[in-house]
């Protein structure tokens, strides 16, 4: 789980985000601590305090002194934003990379990708009707 | 917000020389208070040299060292709050681990005989066994545990996991962190095995023949270098102009580690020329610039005509 | 001092060393020499020299301090010094202990008779021409003398190597020879005779002594230097 190859608080930083993205970490709930996370990912809490210090710094977490961190109001909105921004740099760049070297052209990819959606689409909207 | 960080050792020019040998060339480093270093490096590089003349069980030929701002040589005031149990270490004949923790409560004001306790179980060391009939793996389990339970304020742990298997070095890395956060001290880790302790060191030494190579935050070694894989033409193409710590190849493919930060547009150039950016862990980074095979091109600037 | 003490405590945590084998060497020898004593057929004075098996063994103590408690006491983060004054006030008490046996066991056998048979374990004449103080200080001195030189020479050692030992005791071997011929060309071996025997017990205690403080001299000074 953990890339060997970056900073590690940025990935630590960056676990609490897609938590906060994904919904699991509510606004205004209590992130987990430096403590824990340091436990859980079995890594030196210096590091996993400087992963909340950039969130804090950031503004996607607030201190609430003497109980803890905090999600604050907005961050998911925030976060989304960033990585919209960064979509095109973090996904569609390497995919068109890579439908170069296998000689799909733009229109091939598009076509790929609107079949794909739908397919995704359609077993949605069954599993919505089974629930 | 920075503050000016705690200095809780200072070693200035450092050297050993034995006879035609330099064991320490010219060291000078500085220790933050509680912070985990690694001290990473070969074997026989020179880290347990330098750990020794830390805690004045060995002498410097020339330089200065400084704990908590005094010499420690024959200094009780300083070397009580020193730790070092050292890889290979002596114990009095016939003594038992009993024996062992029962005379390091005697020395070590912070000691706390419930966490040797619990190590002794978690390690399933046998207490009444005598030391010299232990296995290579109980000796280790004996001085770890010397080293967690005396809460020194400076500790080393001098390559602590020789003997030990991967679940008993895995429960030392833990015991160490979960002690460390509820009681900090300054640790000092020796290793070769970098990967294992990549996470937990927050600060790296790189020790290389006697010399420091490498002395900064881990996170900030982490991003350091990248490792480009592709067409040999195309990445060489690409690495010119920039420092190439190691490189391979597999008939026309080529894996090239480059040091430095690779910017988003660097990335763009990267995958329009079909090249593979990975990442490079820390005991890469370490191994591939402390290897001295004759083939290897040891650290070099592009650009020179092969 | 406070560390100092805990360096006598920490010889003693391990009891084998400092207590059971000396008592079990001395109870050993001393069983032995009274079956001797008794095997021997004469109502003469019966003298055995196995007292000074302990004393002996007081030797081998003072190389394992230095062999194996100091690289410990390193560990334990402990300064030479105080490792060097605590082996050397627990070899003082292990040293009284035994004189206090040896003392009392004197006693004791004057009392029996020699323990019935005339036989001579504790109590020879010649150590306690001075009185039970005289022969308490010659043991005390001779058992901390033997520990001394058993940690002298194993500071040597740790710190010059089996050479460094080998060059010191030849040293000291050609030192003694060329004492010896120096007496056979004064032609004064009545003179050196006549001195020993006056000066008994006690004289040799007190020289005993003086090379005991310049061993341990020695030692400390080797010990400042030495690495684990």
């Amino acid at each position: 789980m953990i890339d060997e190859g970056r900073a590690l608080f940025l990935q630590i930083a960056e676990s609490v985000e897609n938590a906060i993205v994904e919904g699991t970490l509510a606004e205004e709930a209590q992130a987990p601590s430096t403590n824990e996370l340091a436990a859980f990912h079995r890594i030196n809490p210096a590091t996993a305090a400087k992963g909340i210090a950039m969130l804090v710094d950031k503004g996607v977490l607030y201190k609430r002194r003497g109980i803890g961190m905090f999600v604050a109001p907005g961050a998911r909105q925030v976060l989304l934003g960033e990585r919209r921004a960064a979509f095109a740099d973090r996904y569609v760049d390497p995919l068109l990379a890579e439908a170069r070297k296998l000689g799909l052209a733009a229109d091939d990819l598009a076509d790929l990708v609107r079949d794909r959606a739908s397919a995704w689409e359609a077993a949605s909207v069954n599993e919505g009707m089974t629930r | 917000m920075t503050t000016s960080p705690d200095l809780v050792v200072q070693v200035d020019h450092l050297t050993k020389r034995y006879r035609e040998t330099l064991a320490v060339d010219d060291v000078s480093f500085s220790i933050e208070k509680d912070k985990i270093y690694g001290l990473l490096g070969r074997n026989g590089a020179g880290k347990t040299t330098v750990m020794s003349i830390l805690t004045a069980q060995n002498f410097a030929t020339s330089g200065d060292v400084r704990v908590f701002g005094e010499q420690p040589y024959e200094n009780a005031r300083v070397l009580g709050r020193m730790c070092f149990v050292r890889e290979s270490q002596k114990y009095p004949d016939d003594a038992t681990p009993t024996h062992a923790f029962a005379m390091a409560r005697l020395f070590f004001p912070r000691w706390d005989q419930k966490l040797a306790d619990r190590l002794i179980e978690d390690f399933q060391l046998p207490p009444k066994k005598r030391i010299k009939k232990l296995s290579r793996g109980q000796l280790s389990a004996v001085g770890v545990i010397i080293g967690l339970a005396s809460r020194a304020e400076i500790t080393f742990f001098d390559e602590p996991y020789l003997g030990l298997d991967a679940v008993a070095r895995q429960i030392f890395y833990d015991r160490l962190l979960e002690d460390y956060t509820l009681h900090p001290r300054t640790v000092i880790l020796s290793s070769h095995l970098i990967d294992e302790v990549a996470n937990l060191i927050e600060k790296v030494i790189v020790i290389d023949r006697g010399r420091i190579i490498m002395d900064d935050d881990t996170d900030a070694v982490r991003d350091r270098a990248a490792s480009i894989v592709g067409d040999t033409a195309i990445v060489e193409a690409f690495v010119a102009g920039r420092e190439v710590i190691h490189r391979e190849s597999l008939g026309r493919v080529s894996s090239v580690t480059v040091l430095g930060a690779l910017s988003p547009e660097d990335r763009r150039r990267l995958a329009a020329a079909g090249l593979e950016v990975g990442p490079v862990s820390l005991q890469q980074l370490i191994v591939r610039t402390t290897q001295h095979s004759p083939s290897d091109t040891a650290i070099t600037t592009e650009g020179a005509v092969r | 001092m406070n560390r100092t003490l805990s360096v006598i405590r920490m010889q003693f945590v391990n009891r084998q060393t400092y207590v059971w084998i000396p008592l079990i060497i001395l109870a050993g020898s001393f069983v032995l020499s009274l079956l001797i004593f008794a095997l021997i057929p004469t109502d003469a004075p019966k003298y055995g020299g196995a007292a000074q098996a302990p004393l002996w063994y007081l030797l081998a103590v003072g190389i394992q301090a230095m062999t194996m408690s100091f690289p410990f006491s390193q560990a334990m983060s402990v300064t030479r010094r105080e490792f060097y004054v605590g082996a050397l006030l627990t070899a003082g008490i292990a040293a009284l202990v035994l004189v206090a046996v040896y003392v009392l066991g004197g006693f004791v056998e004057q009392l029996t008779g020699g323990w019935g048979m005339n036989g001579w374990y504790f109590y020879l004449p010649w150590i306690w021409e001075a009185g039970p103080l005289g022969a308490g200080l010659f043991y005390f001195v001779m058992a901390v003398l033997l520990f001394i030189i058993g940690f002298w020479s194993a500071t040597i050692y740790k710190r010059f190597g089996g050479v460094g030992l080998t060059i010191v005791l030849v040293g000291i071997g050609l030192a003694l020879v060329g004492l010896l011929w120096l007496v056979g060309r004064m032609d004064a071996w009545g003179f050196v005779w006549e001195w020993l025997m006056s000066a008994g017990a006690m004289g040799l205690t007190a020289w005993a002594a003086v090379v005991a403080v310049l061993l341990a001299g020695i030692a400390f000074l080797t010990l400042r230097r030495t690495v684990p």
